[in-house]
C-alpha cells in the first residue's frame, strides 16, 4: 500500500486534531498534593442553638492542636438568603461561638465574611437572619464578599477550564480561613458542604446573582478550582439542624444534633456525607479532592470524638443523586 | 438624618480618579456604586459630576462596553446599561453612550442561541423559563437575568428614537419585557430569575422585584405586575434593611401606590452614616428624592 502525500496531510491533520480535542483529557488537573499525613475530624453532639455552643465549640476545638495566636481568621459561613423557619444557613449562634473561641485562642483578628448567592441584599439577610444583631453585640466586624475589592487570581487546578478568577481580598489574605457550611442536600451537586460553601467567595457583583458562570463551568469542578485557590484551613460545620431533600433553598429541616470539625476539608465533607447517609466517594468533588486537597479514607483520618455512623434513614436527596445512597 | 447629611456622606466618599468605590473600607473604584452615586447626587452638583463623567469616560472598554470596576477584563457586563443611563443629559458623553448602548442590543443572554435553546426545551428542564424569551445576563456568554434585562430595558427605553443602527431595539424590548414576565415567580415577585426550580417555587426577593416594576412601568395593567406590587406593597413595611426598602420605595412611587409611611420608614433606619456600602447609602438618598430619581431612571409615574 502506497501513502500518497495527500494522504499523509489528511492523516496528520486527524491525528493533530484528535490529539488536541484529547489532551486536556489526559493532561494532569493539579500540580501539587495538600493532603496531610493524618487529619483529624471530630463530630460533636449539639442537640439545639443555644449558649451551651459556646462550651461545646471551645472543648471541641481544644481537640485540635490549633495555633491561630497573631493570625487574621475568616469566618465563612453559609448564608444564602433568609426564608423563615428554613434552615438554609449557618446558625449566627454557632458563627458567635466560633468567633469568640478563636479569639479566646490568641487570633489577631476574627472576620466573618460571606457573598451570598441568592439575595443581592447582603444586610437584608444579615438583619433577618439574626447575623446582624448578633454581630453587633459581640462587635464582630462583617465583610460583604460580593461587594469586596477584588484581585484577579489565577486558579491553582483546572478541571472548570477557567484560567482565573477574581476573588475578594478579604479572603486572599486571611491568614486562617474557616469555612463553616450548613450540611444540605442540593439538588445540582448532590450535597453543599465545606468544599461547596467557597461559592460563596466568588463575587457576585463581578458574576452576577446566582454565581452562574460556576454552574456553567461545572459545579464539581468549580469547587475543586475553587478549594484548590483558596486553602480551606479548617471546618466548622453546622449539623445541628440540616436540610434534606431539594436544597439548598426549598427542603427540609432535619435535626441531626451534629457540629463536625475538622483540619481538613474533604475529610469534614467525606463525614459530613456519612452522617447523612450518603458514599462520599460517590460525590465527585470529595471523591477527586482526595487525591490532592485531603483525606477522605478513613485509614487516613483519625476520629477524634464521636464515631461517625450513618443514620437509620439517610437523607432525601433530589432523584438525579439517589446514586448517592450509601450502600 | 436627613437628606442634607447623607449626600455630604456621598460626596466625602468620592476617590481622587472621580469614581465611588463599593465598599466604604476600598479603594477599588466600581462602576455601579459611582452611577448610584451621580444620579443621587442630581445635576446641582457640578464639579463632582464633571469628575465622574471624566472617570466613567475612561473606563469605557474598547467594544463600547463597561466593566465592573477599574481594572476588569475588557468583555463588559451589564453595568452598562446603568452608566448609559447617568450619562443620559451629558452631551459631551453622547458618543460613547452610544456605542455603549449598540454593546447592549449586540449583548443577549446564552438562551438566544439556537443550541441553548434546544438544550432548555430538551435536556435541561429543571428551571422553569421559556428560552424563545431571552433578555440580558450579568455578562456576555451566560444566560438572562431579571436585574441586568430591567436595566437594560430601562436604559434602551430611553432611545429617542430607533433608528440610527438601533432599528432592532424595540423588538428586543419586547422580548426583554417578555422574558421578565415570563420569570415572575408564582406567588408575585421577582428573585434573580429563577421562579421554579425542580418543581418548587422560589421566594421573590423585593429589591429585585422594584427593579422590574420599574423596567415594568409601562404594563401596569399586566396580571403579572399588579400581583408583583401587591407583593411589594405587602413585604416593604417589613423591610430591615435600606437597599431593599429604598428600591422598594422607587418602584412602588413609580405605580403611584402610597410610600409615605415607607420614606419615613427609610430615614429611621438607624446608622445610615456607617452604612458601608456606598450603593445603598446613595440608592436611599435617590429614594428619598424619588421624583428626582424617576426621572433619571427614565420612569415617568
Amino acid at each position: 500500500m502506497s501513502i500518497t502525500r495527500r494522504d499523509f496531510i489528511i492523516g496528520s491533520t486527524a491525528l493533530g486534531a484528535g490529539a488536541s480535542v484529547s489532551a486536556p483529557f489526559f493532561l494532569p488537573r493539579y500540580h501539587f498534593d495538600r493532603r496531610r499525613k493524618r487529619s483529624r475530624v471530630a463530630v460533636l453532639h449539639a442537640e439545639q442553638y443555644s449558649q451551651k455552643l459556646d462550651e461545646v465549640l471551645r472543648a471541641g476545638l481544644g481537640l485540635f492542636p490549633l495555633d491561630v495566636r497573631g493570625k487574621t481568621v475568616v469566618l465563612k459561613p453559609n448564608l444564602v438568603d433568609y426564608l423563615p423557619g428554613d434552615a438554609i444557613n449557618t446558625h449566627p449562634m454557632l458563627v458567635r461561638a466560633a468567633a469568640e473561641a478563636l479569639r479566646r485562642l490568641g487570633a489577631k483578628s476574627v472576620v466573618v465574611a460571606e457573598g451570598p448567592g441568592h439575595q443581592r441584599d447582603t444586610q437584608l439577610v444579615l438583619s433577618q437572619s439574626g447575623y446582624q444583631e448578633s454581630f453587633r453585640e459581640e462587635r464582630i466586624r462583617f465583610v460583604d464578599l460580593n461587594r469586596d475589592e477584588l484581585i484577579r487570581t489565577r486558579l491553582l487546578a483546572c478541571y472548570s477550564g477557567m484560567k482565573q478568577l477574581w476573588l475578594p481580598r478579604t479572603v486572599l489574605t486571611a491568614d486562617f480561613l474557616v469555612s463553616m457550611p450548613k450540611v444540605k442536600t442540593h439538588h445540582w451537586s448532590g450535597v453543599t458542604l465545606a468544599m461547596k460553601n467557597m461559592f460563596g467567595v466568588v463575587p457576585g457583583a463581578r458574576y452576577g446573582w446566582p454565581k452562574n458562570i460556576l454552574h456553567w463551568k461545572g459545579i464539581q469542578e468549580s469547587i475543586l478550582d475553587l478549594c484548590a485557590t483558596v486553602p480551606i484551613h479548617f471546618v466548622i460545620a453546622d449539623g445541628i439542624v440540616a436540610l434534606e431533600g431539594n436544597g439548598p433553598l426549598n427542603g427540609t429541616p432535619r435535626p441531626l444534633g451534629r457540629i463536625v470539625l475538622a483540619d481538613d476539608p474533604v475529610a469534614a465533607d467525606a463525614t459530613c456525607a456519612q452522617l447523612m447517609g450518603l458514599d462520599p466517594d460517590r460525590i465527585t468533588h470529595i471523591r477527586e479532592g482526595s487525591k490532592f486537597l485531603g483525606n477522605s479514607s478513613l485509614v487516613a483520618v483519625d476520629s477524634m470524638a464521636e464515631p461517625v455512623s450513618a443514620p437509620a434513614t439517610p437523607f432525601r436527596v433530589v432523584p438525579e443523586f439517589e446514586y448517592l445512597y450509601a450502600l | 438624618m436627613v437628606l442634607s447629611d447623607m449626600s455630604a456622606e456621598l460626596i466625602r466618599r468620592q476617590l481622587a480618579c472621580g469614581g465611588w468605590s463599593a465598599l466604604r473600607s476600598s479603594a477599588q473604584p466600581a462602576l455601579e456604586s459611582t452611577c448610584y452615586s451621580v444620579l443621587a447626587l442630581g445635576p446641582e452638583a457640578t464639579d463632582i459630576r464633571e469628575r465622574a463623567q471624566v472617570f466613567l469616560l475612561r473606563a469605557q472598554n474598547p467594544n463600547g462596553s463597561w466593566p465592573v470596576f477599574v481594572g476588569d477584563d475588557k468583555d463588559g457586563s451589564w453595568l452598562t446599561s446603568l452608566v448609559a443611563i447617568t450619562l443620559r443629559d451629558r452631551v459631551s458623553a453622547i458618543p460613547a453612550r452610544l456605542k455603549g448602548l449598540h454593546w447592549l442590543l449586540s449583548s443577549a443572554g446564552k438562551e438566544a442561541n439556537w443550541f441553548w435553546k434546544w438544550k432548555f426545551r430538551t435536556a435541561d428542564r429543571h428551571v422553569r423559563f421559556d428560552p424563545d424569551k431571552f433578555g440580558w445576563p450579568w455578562f456576555p456568554d451566560t444566560v438572562s437575568w431579571v436585574v441586568p434585562s430591567a436595566f437594560a430595558i430601562l436604559a434602551l427605553n430611553q432611545l429617542p428614537c430607533s433608528c440610527g443602527g438601533f432599528e432592532l431595539a424595540p423588538s428586543r424590548l419586547d422580548r426583554g419585557v417578555e422574558m421578565l414576565i415570563d420569570r415572575a415567580c408564582p406567588g408575585g415577585g421577582w428573585n434573580a430569575g429563577n421562579g421554579v426550580v425542580y418543581g418548587a417555587a422560589v421566594a421573590p426577593h423585593p429589591d429585585d422585584t422594584a427593579i422590574a416594576l420599574l423596567a415594568l412601568r409601562n404594563r401596569p395593567q399586566d396580571p403579572i405586575v399588579q400581583t408583583a406590587l401587591n407583593y411589594l406593597e405587602r413585604s416593604a413595611p417589613t423591610l430591615t434593611a435600606p437597599w431593599s426598602l429604598a428600591w422598594a420605595v422607587l418602584a412602588l412611587a413609580a405605580h403611584r401606590r402610597p410610600i409615605t409611611f415607607l420614606r419615613s420608614a427609610l430615614l429611621d433606619l438607624t446608622n445610615l452614616y456607617y452604612v458601608e456600602d456606598t450603593s445603598t447609602l446613595a440608592l436611599v438618598c435617590l429614594a428619598l428624592d424619588h421624583e428626582q430619581a424617576l426621572v433619571s431612571l427614565g420612569v415617568t409615574p
